[in-house]
């Protein structure tokens, strides 16, 4: 009795052990209460389902992830917080991201601590590796997502005797403006006149002082850059004021999630689309349907969800190589995240490349058009991938 | 043995320690303090290192609300110049800590007294009013000011550092922050046995009698904000060694109210309620999360009502404060201790 006791005891403590060493930590850095929670929750489910599935289907060559998420609300200081408790007391391997304001905030600390720290921010300026070496996303960048709309609204245009006019709307934050200057140059190059820039506030309610100084403006197009609930309200004042105006959105206000907030008024809305919407017909996202089937019932959700989704297949995919290398540190996985060239992503975004030198994942975005409250696809666009647009 | 408060000379009015077990204690309790970074790691000394700034935070509001009476609701405002201008000299500058706190606290002071000239003509609500305005008025300059603040994209400040001794992580820092805590509550407490200090308070409980008294009821208001803001502004330069990355975002108008919470929960006119309302209120949140982070992995919806309980529970500590102890814990502190003290002969 006394010897099995011991033999159990000792198996157990075993098996502690080895479950320990087998697990791999990391951090998840998530909005859930914040002015971005809209498309945070989503993100974050898609990111924590990934994780199931990997565990149930070998983990990582065997071990598993324990991913360690908290809330954040969209505030700097508390993703500063969080992040210290994930790097110092957790000892996390990678972190999983979510704003532009908290990413770009946390840049030099995640250099200097040597954590890969993979966003849900796109922001251009995180592609360049001599600056922000540990930064890494899953997606075109911001600035990329804005040129191929831009690209967009050069072929829409069909007067010829003057320069198509447009408008930015953005919020007073990093993501709102991550991508305005990358937008103003490129407008500049190829013959757009941004003719009004209106920032919207944190959590605004109505956006009609803004809409009627565009209409003022006489801008032709409007690329409106925040998050679903915020576009639905400028598209919502635009159709109370009658306004003409061409919408687009960037691809956390352009979902399936758009037509069922903004309803009628979201019709002819253009949106960049770096990822699918959920369902589409791409090889990838069979895993998708079946993880839902199995463990929510058959559920289904939105591009968030698939982009949340993605984003972890591409750490997950670091994480395999560095332990295959047996390095799986901070500086193993960079290296690791490093060495994927044209990784297939199974359609659900652009096969994903980066190198020592240029973060940028993928320079092509597609652009979609809703109609009859459906997302159809305009078309692929790709961006050049020019020296100059690195970090910008 | 005396069995009452009888206080025979002037000496023995003044005195900080009523008796010499008050000194004991106090002594053992900072030694106590001193040993913490042994004990707490990580997540704990962080929190630690927050009270010891928001006391420093809500010693300065009391300095101005509590004893002088002239309500601010810039606490907060007043917080975010402290450590932008630790941003910038420590930063920018690359000067060393021990001159940059003093400097953010007198940049602070400068700018808290530009703000305190309106108290010449406002009073009450009316002067809250009137810092509410400085709060915004700062809050956008910090916003748009893109070369000194980093506008909404924040900015870091590098470790607190003199010469080779960089305080690099929270247990060294907590070696600064503690000292410079009790330094300053000592100096707080002491301010309040001196002219100046009796100025504030005759200027809270009637201004009108203190300017017939001889007090020059403009120079000392003025002086109180001086002062509170240099307390503030010295809170501000720790928070931001602290954090090391601040943005608009450290510093938007609930932490004036959560301070200015501290003082009412702690106890207004009280350097003890001070210490306590910031301990209190720091760890309010703390101890909530505590809770509600093992009951979110059965109660998933807990997450997203966390933000909005803080928020009640923040609200209902002050109404039940404001109701059973106007005074606040300071003032429940003295109840309890006397009671022990005469036990068991309370008359």
């Amino acid at each position: 009795m006394k010897r099995t006791m011991v033999g159990m005891l000792s198996a157990a403590a075993l098996l502690a052990g080895t479950a320990q060493a087998q697990e791999i930590k990391v951090g998840g850095i998530f909005d859930l209460t914040g002015i971005t929670s809209d498309v945070g929750k989503p993100f974050a489910q898609g990111v924590q389902d990934y994780v199931v599935h990997v565990n149930e289907t070998g983990g990582v060559n065997g071990k598993k992830i324990k991913l360690i998420g908290a809330d954040y609300g969209y505030k700097i200081p508390e993703a500063v917080a969080l992040y210290k408790r994930l790097v110092n007391d957790e000892h996390v391997v990678l972190i999983n991201g979510w704003g532009t304001g908290d990413t770009l905030a946390l840049k030099d600390f995640i250099s200097k601590d040597k954590v890969p720290y993979i966003s849900a921010s796109f922001a251009g300026d995180l592609t360049d590796p001599s600056k922000t070496p540990y930064n890494f996303f899953v997606a075109p960048s911001y600035s990329d997502q804005l040129r191929a709309w831009l690209s967009w609204v050069k072929e829409d245009w069909k007067d010829k005797s003057r320069h198509p006019k447009v408008a930015f709307f953005y919020g007073d934050n990093a993501y709102g403006k991550a991508p305005m200057e990358a937008g103003r140059r490129f407008a500049k190059e190829n013959g757009i006149d941004v003719v009004d820039e209106e920032i919207l506030p944190g959590n605004f309610q109505d956006a009609t002082s803004q809409l009627l100084n565009m209409k003022q403006k006489g801008a032709d197009y409007a690329y409106i850059n925040v998050t679903t609930t915020g576009v639905s309200l400028v598209l919502k004042g635009a159709k109370a004021l009658g306004l003409s105006t061409k919408f687009g959105s960037n691809p956390y206000g352009f979902s399936e999630a758009l037509p069922l907030v903004a309803k009628e008024t979201a019709e002819g809305v253009t949106g960049v689309m770096p990822h699918v919407p959920y369902g589409s017909n791409v090889p990838g996202m069979k895993a998708l349907i079946d993880f839902n089937k199995a463990h929510h019932g058959g559920e289904t959700h939105d591009a968030m969800y698939v982009r949340g989704w993605a984003t972890a297949t591409v750490w997950v995919e670091g994480l395999k190589r560095a332990d295959k290398a047996g390095k799986l540190t901070g500086e193993g996985v960079k290296a690791a995240l490093e060495t994927l060239k044209d990784f297939d992503m199974g359609g659900l975004t652009s096969p994903i490349t980066y190198t020592p030198t240029d973060h940028r994942p993928t320079t092509r975005c597609a652009v979609y058009i809703i109609h009859g409250g459906k997302l159809v696809k305009v078309k692929d666009y790709d961006m050049p991938r020019r020296a100059d647009w690195l970090g910008l | 043995m005396k069995c009452g408060d009888f206080r025979e000379t002037y000496v023995e009015d003044m005195a900080i320690f009523e008796t010499a077990f008050a000194r004991r204690a106090l002594w053992l309790f900072l030694a106590a303090m001193a040993a913490v970074p042994a004990f707490a790691g990580g997540f704990w000394l962080d929190v630690v290192n927050r009270i010891l700034i928001a006391v420093v935070a809500a010693t300065g509001l009391n300095i101005l609300t509590g004893f002088t009476g002239q309500i601010s609701l810039g606490n907060a405002a007043f917080l975010s110049v402290g450590a932008y201008a630790t941003a910038a000299l420590a930063g920018k500058a690359g000067l060393p800590f021990p001159v940059v706190i003093p400097l953010a606290g007198l940049i602070t002071a400068a700018v808290g007294m530009v703000f305190g000239i309106p108290s010449l003509r406002l009073k009450g609500l009316y002067l809250a009013v009137a810092t509410l305005a400085a709060h915004f008025v700062i809050e956008f300059a910090v916003t748009h000011w893109d070369s000194m603040t980093g506008g909404v994209n924040g900015i870091s400040i590098p470790a607190a550092a003199a010469g080779p001794l960089s305080l690099d992580g929270d247990a060294r820092l907590y070696y600064l922050i503690l000292p410079l805590t009790v330094g300053m509550l000592l100096f707080a407490k002491n301010l309040f046995r001196t002219k100046v200090g009796k100025a504030f308070v005759a200027i809270r409980d009637q201004d009108i009698s203190a300017e017939v008294m001889g007090v020059n009821v403009f120079k000392y208001k003025l002086l109180s904000f001086g002062v509170s803001s240099f307390y503030v502004g010295v809170a501000g330069a720790l928070l931001g060694y602290q954090a090391r990355i601040i943005s608009p975002e450290n510093f938007p108008i609930t932490l004036a109210i959560d301070q200015l919470g501290m003082i009412i929960i702690g106890g207004m006119g009280s350097i003890l309620g001070s210490i306590f309302g910031a301990v209190f209120i720091t760890l309010l949140p703390e101890l909530l999360r505590l809770v509600v982070g093992p009951l979110s992995a059965t109660f998933p919806q807990l997450t997203t009502l966390f933000s909005s309980l803080k928020m009640g529970v923040f609200g209902l500590a002050i109404v039940l404060f404001l109701l059973f102890e106007p005074d606040g814990m300071a003032a429940r502190w003295h109840t309890i201790k006397n009671y022990w003290k005469l036990y068991p002969f309370s008359y």
